[in-house]
C-alpha cells in the first residue's frame, strides 16, 4: 500500500506532495524533512530502497528532483520503483516540455495549474500497484 | 493513457474561456491564471525557510480576505483554491478554505467542480467534520446525467467518504456497476473496493456483482475488481477456489499477448500467491512461460510464486536460476531483491544459499546498510548451533552502530528469539558466551524491547535445562557478572535490566562462595538510595533484598534500609519494607518463608483463610458480631433508608472497618430512638441522629449527608 508520494529538490524543499493516509499537517512537515535526510544522505552505490520506522522509501533520483514514495511492507520495491519511472514517462509524455529541474514550476507556466495536480492521479490508475491510487 | 486524453477535452473548454480577449476582465483573468505560476515561482528564488514562511503568509492573508470577500465569482475562487492546496502542501494551515472548497464543489461548473472536488479530497479526512455536508452534493452528481460529473464524484467517494453515509450512496453506485461506459464501472468497483476496506460487512451483499466485474470485458474493470479479491482472498482464501480457474485464464492472456503490456498484472501473481495449491498442471505451464519477460519486478513475484505453490522440480531450477543471476548482479537494486528472495526461499531450499555462501558474506560487510540488514534478516532464517555465534555478534554490530529505535527493537527481539527460542532451549554453545550476549543485547536494548524478552530470559534461568549442574554454573555465571557490572562506577543500565539483575541476584545469590550474602545486600542498598532507578525497578530491588535477609545473618544494612524505606512516600516501597521489618524480627519464620532455589515450586493458597477460623471462633464466643455479607448490609441499608433518620454505631478492630451496623430506624418526630445495639467489643463510636450512607468497609472515609448536603467524614482508626 503506498502511504505517500513525494517530490522533493536537492535543498529539502517539497515540490509535490501527496498523501494516501491521513497524516496531521504538522506531522507532514516532519516526515518529509526526516524522509528527505534519509534519501540525500544515500550515495550512488547504494540501493534505491530504505527502510524508515515501521515502513519503506523507495526513491528515485533525477537530477536535481528526489520522487519518494512510501510504502509498507506487503508492496513489491521493484515494482514501486520501475512505477515512478513511469510516472515521469507520462509527465514527460502529457506536458511535452518538461526538463527534470525543478519540474513543477515549469509545468504550471506551461498549462492549467490543477493538471499538475490530476496528473499524479491519473496516472496511478495505469500504473503498477497493489492498491489502487485514484 | 485514455484517462489523460480525457481529462484533457475536459480541460479544453477551460483553456478556451481563459484565452477569451475581454480587455480588463480579461487581464485580470490573465494575472489569475498566471498567480499560482508567479507564487511557485517566488518560493523557489527564495532560499531561506524564513522568507518562504513570510511569503506564504502574506499570500495566505490575501487569499483569506478574497474568499470571504462576497464579491467573489466561482471563477477567482477556483484560482484562489489551486493555491490554497499549494499552501497546504508547503505546510501552512489553510483550513479557513475548506468550507469554500465544498461550496465551489456544490455550485460550480464542470471545471471548477473539478478543483472543488480536488481541493476537498486533498484538504479533507475521512473523520472530518464538514465531510457530511458533501455527501449532498456527490448524491446530486452521482444521479446527474453528465458523465463527467458522475465520474468525477465516484473518484471523490473512492477517496474520502464518511462511513456512515455509506447506506445513502451504495444502491447509487451499485447501479453504475453495469453502466455502458467503462471507466464509470471501473470506478464504482474502486468506489466499492473503498467501501470494502473500511465497512466490510456493508458490501457482503453484492459480492457476486463483484464476480461478473471480474469478467468484465474491459480490462480496467477486470483490473480493478482483482483488488478487491486481493483482500478478500487474504482474509478468506479457501472461499474463493473456484475462482482460480478465472485468474488462470486471465493469465494466460496475459502471457499471451492478448492483454495491453501496461496491465498490472503482477497483482494477480500477488493474488496466486494466497494459493498454496497442488498440482495444478495449466498454472504451472503459464508461470514458465511468464519467465520469458522482461520486467524484473514480475520477475521477483513469480519466483514469490514458485515457492509458495507446490514445487515443480523444472520451476525451481528455473527460479533458483533467477535468484542467482538477481544475487550476483553488479546492480544493487537487483541484489537487494536477490537477497529478498533468498529469504523467501531459503528456509524450503537451503541448498540455494550454500551455492551463493560467498557472495553472502560479502554483503554482510557491504558499505550499505540497508544490504546488510536485509543480509542480516537471511541470516537470521538460517541460525543453527554451529553458526549462532558468528551470526549473533555481527548482529550486536549492527545493533551498536544503529540509533534508530525500530532497528533496535527489531534486531533485539530477533537475538533473543535466537538466544532464549521461547524458554524452550537455546542454541547458545556455552554458558559465558550466553550471558555475556543477553548483557550486551538488555543494556542496548533494555528499555524499548518487548517485555516477553526479560520474562523468557528469567524463566530459562530458572527451570534450566535437565542438567543439574550446568543449571548452577550457569546461575553462578550469571550471578558473577552481574556483580561485576554494578561494582563499574558511573554506568546506567536500562530499567529492564536492572530489575532481571536483581531478580537472579535475589535468587541464585547463595551458589557465590566468595562473597557473602551481605554483601550483595550492600550493592543492592547502593542501587537502591541511587536516583535514576524507577520505583518499579526499586520493588525488584528490595524483593531482592528480603529473600538475601534470611541468608545473611545480621547486617546493618538491612536495617538502614528498613528505617530508610518505612517512611518512603511511595505506597509501595512502604508496603515492602514493613513486611521486611516484620519478617525480620523472626529468622526462622523468614527462612522458611523464602527458601532457597524455589522459584519453580508452586504456591498453595488457602483462599478460605482457613487459618483462621480459631481465631474468628474465639471472637464469636466472646459476643463479637457475626459476619454479614455484603448483599446483606446492603439490603439492610436500603431498608434503613426509608427513615429519615438511623443511628449507626462503627464498629472498628485494630485498624481494619469491618462493617457498619445500622440499626433501627427512626422517625423524625419521636425524639426517644430506641436502639438495639449489639454489645459492642473494642474501639467503638457512637454516631449522632443522621441519615447515614454507608461504603464500603475498606475505606478510610465514610460520607454523611446531613441536610441534603453530604460531608466525607474520617473514620477515627485506632
Amino acid at each position: 500500500m503506498i502511504k505517500f508520494f513525494l517530490m522533493v529538490n536537492k535543498q529539502g524543499q517539497t515540490r509535490l506532495s501527496k498523501y494516501y493516509e491521513h497524516v496531521d499537517i504538522n506531522k507532514r512537515t516532519l516526515l518529509e524533512t526526516e524522509v528527505i535526510k534519509s534519501c540525500l544522505s544515500r550515495s550512488n552505490e547504494q540501493c534505491s530502497f530504505i527502510e524508515y520506522k515501521d515502513f519503506k522509501l523507495i526513491y528515485r533520483q533525477y537530477a536535481a528532483l528526489f520522487i519518494v514514495v512510501g510504502v509498507n511492507d506487503t508492496e513489491n520495491e521493484m515494482a514501486i520503483y520501475e512505477f515512478i519511472h513511469n510516472f515521469v514517462e507520462v509527465l514527460d509524455e502529457y506536458f511535452s516540455r518538461v526538463e527534470p529541474i525543478d519540474e513543477l514550476p515549469k509545468i504550471c507556466s506551461a498549462l492549467e495549474p490543477q493538471q499538475a495536480c490530476f496528473s499524479p492521479d491519473s496516472s496511478f490508475k495505469g500504473a503498477a500497484s497493489t492498491t489502487p491510487i485514484y | 493513457m485514455s484517462d489523460i486524453v480525457e481529462k484533457t477535452l475536459t480541460a479544453l473548454p477551460g483553456l478556451f474561456l481563459q484565452n477569451q480577449p475581454g480587455g480588463g476582465p480579461a487581464a485580470a483573468k490573465a494575472s489569475f491564471s498566471s498567480r499560482l505560476g508567479s507564487l511557485v515561482r517566488g518560493i523557489t528564488a527564495l532560499t531561506s525557510k524564513h522568507e518562504e514562511e513570510k511569503l506564504i503568509q502574506q499570500e495566505l492573508s490575501s487569499l483569506k480576505a478574497t474568499v470571504s470577500a462576497p464579491a467573489t465569482t466561482l471563477k477567482m475562487m477556483k484560482e484562489c483554491m489551486v493555491r490554497l492546496i499549494y499552501c497546504e502542501m508547503l505546510g501552512y494551515d489553510a483550513s479557513f478554505g475548506y468550507i469554500h472548497a465544498i461550496k465551489l464543489a456544490q455550485q460550480g461548473n464542470l471545471l471548477e467542480k473539478r478543483v472543488g472536488y480536488l481541493a476537498v479530497s486533498l484538504f479533507l479526512h475521512e473523520s472530518h467534520e464538514l465531510l457530511l455536508l458533501l455527501v449532498n452534493t456527490v448524491v446530486k452528481d452521482l444521479q446527474s446525467t453528465n458523465l463527467v460529473e458522475v465520474c468525477m464524484a465516484l473518484t471523490v467517494v473512492s477517496q474520502i467518504f464518511p462511513r456512515e453515509m455509506i447506506p445513502a450512496v451504495l444502491p447509487l453506485i451499485e447501479d453504475k456497476l453495469q453502466h455502458s461506459k467503462e471507466i464509470i464501472r471501473r470506478k464504482a468497483v474502486l468506489a466499492l473496493y473503498k467501501f470494502h476496506l473500511i465497512a466490510p460487512n456493508q458490501v457482503q451483499h453484492i459480492h457476486i456483482k463483484f464476480r461478473k466485474a471480474l469478467c468484465d470485458r474491459d480490462v480496467g474493470v477486470m483490473a480493478a475488481s482483482l483488488h478487491i479479491y486481493l483482500r478478500m482472498i487474504k482474509e478468506n482464501s479457501s472461499g474463493y477456489k473456484d475462482l482460480t480457474g478465472s485468474f488462470v485464464t486471465i493469465l494466460k492472456q496475459v502471457v499471451g499477448g492478448k492483454l495491453p503490456v501496461d496491465f498490472n498484472y503482477h497483482i494477480l501473481l500477488q493474488v496466486l500467491q494466497k494459493y498454496i495449491l497442488l498440482l495444478y498442471l495449466t498454472m504451472i505451464l503459464t508461470i514458465s512461460a511468464i519467465f520469458i519477460f522482461l520486467s524484473l519486478a514480475i520477475l521477483f513475484e513469480c519466483v514469490h510464486t514458485v515457492y509458495s505453490i507446490y514445487p515443480k522440480s523444472e520451476l525451481l531450477e528455473k527460479a533458483a536460476k533467477c535468484i542467482g543471476k538477481f544475487v550476483l548482479s553488479p546492480k544493487i537494486n537487483l541484489k537487494y531483491l536477490g537477497l529478498k528472495a533468498l529469504t523467501y526461499v531459503i528456509q524450503q531450499d537451503p541448498t540455494l544459499a550454500l551455492q551463493h555462501q560467498m557472495t553472502i558474506i560479502e554483503c554482510l560487510d557491504h558499505p550499505d546498510p540497508i544490504i546488510k540488514r536485509e543480509t542480516l534478516e537471511l541470516l537470521y532464517r538460517i541460525t543453527n548451533a554451529q553458526n549462532v555465534t558468528v551470526i549473533v555478534q555481527k548482529m550486536l554490530e549492527y545493533l551498536h552502530q544503529s540509533k534508530e529505535e525500530y532497528v533496535i527493537v527489531n534486531l533485539v527481539g530477533k537475538i533473543a528469539d535466537v538466544l532464549v527460542l521461547n524458554t524452550v532451549d537455546t542454541y547458545a554453545p556455552d554458558n559465558a558466551w550466553f550471558i555475556q550476549t543477553m548483557n550486551a543485547v538488555f543494556s542496548v536494548g533494555g528499555d524499548v524491547m518487548h517485555p516477553d524478552i526479560p520474562n523468557n530470559f528469567l524463566r530459562l534461568l530458572a527451570e534450566g535445562f535437565d542438567d543439574e549442574t550446568e543449571d548452577q554454573q550457569l546461575r553462578l555465571y550469571a550471578v558473577q557478572s552481574y556483580l561485576t557490572l554494578l561494582d563499574m562506577e558511573n554506568v546506567f543500565y536500562p530499567q529492564r535490566f536492572l530489575q532481571v539483575m536483581s531478580w537472579v541476584l535475589g535468587e541464585y545469590s547463595y551458589l557465590l562462595d566468595k562473597e557473602t550474602p551481605a554483601e550483595v545486600i550492600a550493592k543492592l542498598y547502593k542501587l537502591l538510595m541511587n536516583d535514576s532507578v524507577s520505583s518499579e525497578t526499586k520493588t525488584w530491588l528490595i524483593a531482592a533484598v528480603t529473600k538475601l535477609t534470611p541468608q545473611a545473618h545480621s547486617s546493618d544494612t538491612v536495617e538502614r534500609l528498613i528505617h530508610e524505606f518505612t517512611i518512603s512516600l511511595d505506597t509501595c516501597m512502604r508496603q515492602h519494607a514493613f513486611e521486611l521489618k516484620h519478617l525480620h524480627e523472626n529468622v526462622e519464620l523468614m527462612k522458611s518463608l523464602l527458601p532457597v532455589d524455589r522459584s519453580c515450586e508452586d504456591l498453595a493458597v488457602d483462599a478460605s483463610l482457613s487459618f483462621l477460623d480459631g481465631f474468628v471462633a474465639e471472637g464469636l464466643s466472646q459476643g463479637a458480631a457475626p459476619y454479614k455479607p455484603h448483599h446483606q448490609r446492603q439490603e439492610e441499608k436500603l431498608s434503613q433508608e426509608k427513615g429519615n433518620f438511623s443511628w449507626i454505631c462503627v464498629k472498628l478492630e485494630s485498624y481494619f472497618i469491618t462493617q457498619v451496623l445500622s440499626l433501627v430506624p427512626i422517625s423524625f418526630p419521636d425524639p426517644h430512638p430506641a436502639l438495639t445495639l449489639h454489645p459492642l467489643k473494642g474501639p467503638s463510636i457512637c454516631c449522632f441522629p443522621l441519615c447515614v450512607h454507608v461504603f464500603s468497609s475498606c475505606s478510610s472515609h465514610f460520607y454523611v449527608r446531613a441536610c441534603n448536603i453530604w460531608f466525607s467524614v474520617p473514620a477515627l482508626i485506632c
